[in-house]
């Protein structure tokens, strides 16, 4: 692989490399993002944007304008239902290796609450199996001795309908007829409008999504789950029984939206759940930091108007090699053996 | 005789006789017929295919195993290789079962991605065009806003594109490439160096004549250039179906594998 230039110029690595390191390097520091400088993108609380009208500016389509670069605010994808604290709920969860400056967390009721909105205590309401299963995932996150146990997003695979949202920052674009989303790891299209859906036994990583606007809400069916996807390192899941009702319901000052997922899953859940994720639009204003904003400013050709606001841009989200065995926690030889070990089933 | 016969006769006369019909395609309007954007620029939204066959050669080739035979896309035939890349050719096609890139997941890269036998989404907004290939589900951007390559060289996939219109037809410069895809089945490739520029225009509504044209010194002795037409797909409630290919030698481990739990 030519590596020529690849960190002189790239403020960003290329995901590939990248990932591998987040993801190793998350594991065993899950503050890792606030050591890279996005402090200022992780909010301890905030209030959900209220359903309403949409009077900021559309696009000629009649939909609302709210292409852009995006983020979420309150921290990655270790803990689901505690985003700003340790893995697991009190501070159970697999080892981690002590890092000398290493920050403790500030107490749990100055941290950002549980991601999962309803039921009302925060936790995904779990049949008893499904629960001990989420328990075995985390406890053996960093010690994979099962290949189900590796966390699917560490061999980039898409990250799944919400925990899309538990990561890097991404990109929102718009055309007549769909929402497009624009992430680091796997892409996802919403036809816009009375489409049907795909035929039920075909099962997406990203799930089947239908949606449509309502005032400043764009509504979200999304169907033909995998469910591959965990909703967290903490091991949170569901079955590919799931349906998924989205809610982003936009700011009209076009700066903030709350992303809300409403899960429902007999095969696992004693009761729907709702996961709710404060997101904030990405602006010329904000430093990179590798994580929320990966943004970089166009170069513009000598035409183009002096005094206008840059035009932001992302590299190319590709995550390239996309073949396993990077990004997991335990050493490459382990994996094969681990790989090999349970192709003999 | 109609603007459509006109056109489709010009692509006829492209293939017999590459060269002399290339100028009267690129500089006849293909008509008032086709979709235009807000901008007045031609709009080349919707699900588009090739049917040429190239992604099993460039060249022209009889039908093997790999697959069936062609009469090869690209102008005078052959790719004029330096000698050292004509040996490295032939390993990567003694190597193709393992050593093609396609094989391993990975994404295809510019231009294999528009000519691969699977269809691309092309989403456009006056700022750029969004190409979402099928395989992979990766995304291309190319930039039509005036902004220019970014500075020094990036190892990307799919390239860097920035496009401009010459009338109805969108240029597109592309650099800044990893030189690790390939560019067909059969080990046909460039190197990080290479230069490619993109001609998109329409023949009628529901076909694209795609050229490309390759300057790569340290891999060719001169420019060449391949073309395509591309199909719209017109199937109803069609969608381009998220192929993450490189999930699938671990597809079976996820999600949790319900026979296994105990209930």
């Amino acid at each position: 692989m030519d590596m020529r230039n690849r960190f002189q110029l790239r403020r960003r690595p290329v995901p590939a490399v990248l990932l591998g390191a987040l993801a190793v390097a998350s594991v065993i520091a899950p503050d890792v993002a606030s050591a890279q400088g996005a402090r200022a993108w992780r909010e301890s609380s905030f209030v959900p944007t209220p359903q309403g009208e949409w009077n900021g500016p559309r696009l000629p389509d009649g939909q609302p304008d709210v292409s852009g670069h995006w983020s979420n605010t309150i921290g990655n994808h270790n803990n689901l239902t505690d985003p700003q604290g340790p893995f697991g709920a009190d501070d159970e969860g697999p080892p981690r290796t002590p890092r000398p400056n290493a920050r403790q967390p500030k107490p749990r009721n100055e941290r950002a609450p549980s991601r999962v909105s309803d039921p009302p205590d925060g936790q995904v309401p779990f049949q008893p199996w499904a629960r001990a299963k989420q328990q075995e995932f985390m406890k053996y996150l960093n010690n994979p001795i099962k290949p189900e146990y590796v966390e699917p997003f560490a061999r980039c695979a898409p990250g799944g309908p919400s925990k899309s949202f538990m990561w890097h920052g991404y990109e929102i674009r718009q055309f007549p007829g769909y929402v497009v989303f624009l992430f680091d790891s796997g892409n996802r299209v919403i036809r816009l409008g009375a489409q049907p859906h795909l035929p039920a036994n075909l099962k997406l990583w990203n799930g089947d999504s239908v949606g449509h606007w309502e005032g400043n809400t764009l509504v979200v069916d999304t169907t033909n789950n995998n469910s591959k996807a965990r909703l967290g390192r903490s091991g949170e899941f569901v079955s590919e029984n799931a349906t998924i009702a989205e809610t982003f319901v936009f700011d009209p000052s076009g700066g903030r939206f709350t992303y809300n997922a409403t899960y429902t899953d007999p095969t696992v859940l004693t009761r729907p759940f709702t996961i709710t994720i404060p997101n904030r639009k990405v602006t010329d204003k904000d430093p990179g930091d590798d994580w929320n904003n990966l943004t970089f400013p166009a170069k513009l050709a000598g035409n183009q108007p002096v005094g206008a606001p840059p035009i932001l841009e992302a590299y190319e989200r590709v995550c390239v090699e996309g073949n396993g065995n990077h990004g997991q926690v335990v050493a490459a030889d382990d994996t094969q053996q681990l790989n090999k070990g349970a192709e003999k089933k | 005789m109609s603007t459509r016969t006109l056109s489709l006769l010009a692509a006829l006369g492209l293939g017999l006789s590459a060269g002399s019909g290339v100028a009267v395609a690129q500089t006849q309007p293909a008509g008032p017929s086709i979709p235009r954007g807000a901008d007045k620029k031609p709009d080349f939204s919707g699900i588009w295919q090739s049917l040429s066959g190239a992604d099993y050669g460039l060249e022209p080739h009889l039908a093997t195993k790999d697959g069936p035979p062609g009469a090869g896309v690209i102008e005078g035939n052959v790719i004029p290789y330096r000698p050292a890349a004509l040996e490295q050719r032939a390993k990567n096609f003694a190597a193709r079962a393992t050593a093609d890139p396609r094989n391993k997941c990975f994404t295809l890269g510019t231009p294999r991605g528009i000519y691969n036998n699977e269809p691309f989404q092309i989403f456009q907004r006056p700022r750029d065009l969004t190409l979402l290939y099928e395989f992979g589900h990766p995304v291309r951007t190319i930039h039509t806003n005036g902004t220019e390559h970014p500075d020094g060289h990036i190892d990307f996939w799919l390239g860097d594109s920035r496009g401009h219109w010459e009338g109805d037809t969108l240029v597109v410069d592309v650099t800044d490439f990893n030189g690790e895809a390939w560019l067909d089945r059969v080990g046909n490739f460039n190197s990080d160096a290479l230069h490619l520029v993109e001609r998109w225009s329409y023949v009628d509504r529901n076909t694209i004549r795609y050229r490309a044209t390759f300057d790569d010194p340290q891999v060719y002795t001169r420019p060449w250039t391949l073309e395509v037409l591309l199909y719209r797909r017109l199937e109803p409630n069609l969608q381009i179906i998220e192929n993450y290919c490189a999930t699938q030698e671990f597809d079976e481990y996820y999600p949790v594998p319900l026979s296994k739990v105990q209930r």
